[in-house]
């Protein structure tokens, strides 16, 4: 135990003078695992940033609902789209209205149109909101409680409102903060591309969410929202997202069938055609971000993995150099009473420093580089402990696959032509 | 000769034989030879008499082609890498002509190095290697390294490091081959004061007035002991 304690002295030291004598060899050495490792952990800085967010959009979400839609919300993918050809239709407010009349299993059911972000004018009096308006939405649901969102003071939307096409509208925090920095909202005018609503309700903060300002959003009954947007501006007439929520999750997948079945039977689509819509639930919207994550991780990981069979060859190599430089230490060292071991750990342990010194810089690297991305996005950087361990680990590994050969090589010189070398 | 002490070397018909490829080098010929307790004996011969050998075998570096060699009455001769690691370790102490000190090391760390292959504590080794270095009377040079010692002083570091396991025998290689003639007698001198404080030594010189200084005086021609008085 003293004696491996030694070498861990020893060899911290003689890494330490060889690094000093050779700064540029070490240095450039180095750099391929500092690429490696940092470019491992500047991704999984970013992805483990998202994925906490994601969590927190997961643990807002029901379970037992599920959405029709044009596409899929979260189609992140590499490649040419798999997808449907041809043109794909808007969901219409008829077939929304066909649907709401046909489905059985389906206990609630909303329509929204979401402008996200919206271009539209949003004024108070002179006081025009500066920035982008981040979400304008029109529905006929209860937006407020499926999107987790609080009400600060007033009143929600109300049947009655979406009965008259009401000129109502609800605003986020943000909203207030710009437009009735001294005042209450509830009550008072506002424009929406000249159009006068009045405010029924004032949310409470929510922070920001995937990169997006929750409380830059104005809500109206979406009655409303056809009225007085639907036929032109924004992309002409607004694509409508279906919620459905089935009774509970064990008749979820009854529903889902029964709700494709109907929407294939009110497009016409005939047997054997594929759908042209998307319909999907919570989970399967998390799994196709799962899916994206993980074809990621392998990408990177294939990079990182040749960036560091690269830089071992040259730890090997990096070895190989400081045996022959270090010839003679080993002759003295082995005359002086140095078993084969004590020289084999003494070159191997220094290979292990050498690479985790450059999986550390690494490292360090990755998470500020990863921190810097997260922060560009306007997210709270999560540090990736699980990778930060793996690639220290990754590192040692290294270290002892490529400091293998030249330790074996070191341990078998022979002492007396050793201490004669020069 | 006195043939009362102990006695530590004991080498019976050994030879060493070179085989280069087509020629074959003998560079020791069957040489019988007894070392004793607290002898000083210098060894000499030209180059290619087969010294370096002969000392090569006696420090355990080597094993002798033909012949036995025994140390401290155990068989060497028949030894593996690794136990003879541990004999150069324990039982004899070095000393080369060009010092062969390991120039990252300050003098501690250089006197200390054969301690970190026997098992010893920390704390263990730091006595030991300031005993030896105030033995050779360089307690106020402990942390300099060898590139800041005069040639005499780093002989000095390199003669605590081979007393610092308290070893059987010392084997000095032309100690004094790459010194001025000054501090080459105050090592001589040194090793006078070792072998009256009971050490053994065995030197390699070809210089006779450092031969002289010695009890014991073999001459090698050959790979043959030529004289042994």
């Amino acid at each position: 135990m003293n004696r491996v304690f030694s070498y861990l002295v020893d060899a911290v030291g003689g890494v330490l003078f060889y690094f000093g004598q050779t700064k540029l060899r070490t240095a450039l050495t180095l750099m391929g695992i500092t690429v490696g490792v940092s470019s491992i952990i500047a991704i999984m800085t970013v992805l483990a940033t998202f994925e906490k967010q994601t969590e927190m959009l997961v643990s807002d979400m029901k379970t037992n609902i599920f959405y029709i839609t044009k596409d899929n919300p979260i189609d992140i993918q590499f490649g040419p789209s798999t997808g449907r050809k041809g043109r794909i239709p808007r969901i219409t407010w008829d077939e929304y209205e066909q649907l709401k009349r046909t489905l059985t299993l389906t206990t609630n059911m909303a329509a929204t149109t979401t402008e996200e972000p919206s271009d539209r004018t949003i004024s108070v009096g002179k006081e025009e909101l500066k920035s982008r308006l981040a979400s304008f939405w029109g529905s006929d649901g209860d937006v407020l409680s499926v999107s987790k969102y609080d009400i600060l003071d007033g009143r929600n939307i109300q049947d009655i409102d979406i009965e008259n096409s009401r000129r109502v509208a609800i605003v986020g925090y943000y909203i207030k903060e710009q437009l009735f920095p001294y005042s209450n909202p509830v009550g008072q005018s506002i424009e929406i591309d000249n159009i006068p609503f009045e405010i029924i309700a004032l949310t409470e903060p929510k922070g920001e969410l995937l990169g997006q300002n929750m409380d830059s959003m104005i809500g109206i009954p979406i009655s409303t929202f056809l009225k007085y947007f639907g036929s032109k501006g924004w992309r002409g007439r607004p694509d409508l997202q279906l919620i459905l929520e089935a009774e509970s999750m064990d008749s979820l997948a009854d529903a889902t069938d029964e709700a494709i079945g109907v929407f294939r039977a009110i497009r016409k689509i005939p047997p054997g055609d594929p759908n042209n819509f998307y319909i999907a639930t919570n989970d399967q919207l998390m799994d196709t971000f799962g899916g994206f994550t993980s074809s990621l991780t392998i990408f990177v990981g294939l990079i990182a993995g040749i960036s560091l069979l690269v830089a071992g060859i040259g730890i090997a190599n990096i070895m190989l150099v400081s045996l022959t430089e270090r010839i003679k230490e080993i002759g003295i060292r082995k005359a002086l009473g140095a078993r084969r071991i004590d020289i084999f750990l003494q070159f191997l342990i220094e290979a292990i420093l050498i690479s985790l010194l450059g999986g550390i810089v690494g490292i360090i690297l990755g998470l500020s580089f990863g921190s810097v991305v997260a922060i560009f996005l306007e997210q709270d950087p999560v540090i990736p402990f699980d990778w930060v361990f793996y690639s220290l680990q990754i590192c040692a590994s290294m270290g002892i696959i490529f400091g293998l050969y030249p330790a074996i090589r070191a341990s078998r010189l022979n002492p007396i032509d050793s201490m004669r070398y020069d | 000769m006195v043939k009362n002490k102990k006695e530590i070397i004991e080498i019976q018909s050994v030879s060493k034989i070179y085989n280069l490829g087509q020629t074959v080098v003998k560079a020791l010929d069957n040489i019988s030879l007894s070392i004793y307790e607290n002898d000083y004996i210098s060894i000499m011969g030209p180059s290619g008499s087969g010294k370096s050998t002969l000392m090569n075998i006696i420090g355990c570096l080597d094993v002798p082609t033909k012949g036995d060699y025994k140390f401290n009455s155990e068989l060497i001769s028949e030894m593996n890498d690794n136990q003879l690691a541990n004999i150069r370790n324990q039982k004899i102490g070095f000393v080369f002509q060009t010092f062969n000190l390991l120039p990252k090391l300050n003098a501690m760390q250089n006197v200390e190095v054969p301690l970190i292959y026997s098992s010893l504590g920390k704390k263990d080794r730091t006595e030991r290697v300031e005993e030896a270095l105030s033995i050779v009377g360089l307690q106020d040079r402990m942390t300099h390294k060898p590139n800041e010692l005069s040639g005499g002083q780093r002989q000095r570091v390199a003669i605590a490091r081979a007393l610092v396991n308290k070893p059987s025998i010392i084997l000095a290689d032309e100690p004094t081959g790459n010194l001025d003639s000054k501090s080459g007698n105050d090592i001589l001198k040194f090793f006078s004061k070792l072998h009256k404080a009971g050490n053994t030594i065995i030197m390699v010189t070809h210089e006779e007035s450092v031969a002289k200084l010695s009890k014991r005086r073999i001459d090698i021609f050959d790979g043959k002991i030529a004289r042994d008085e």
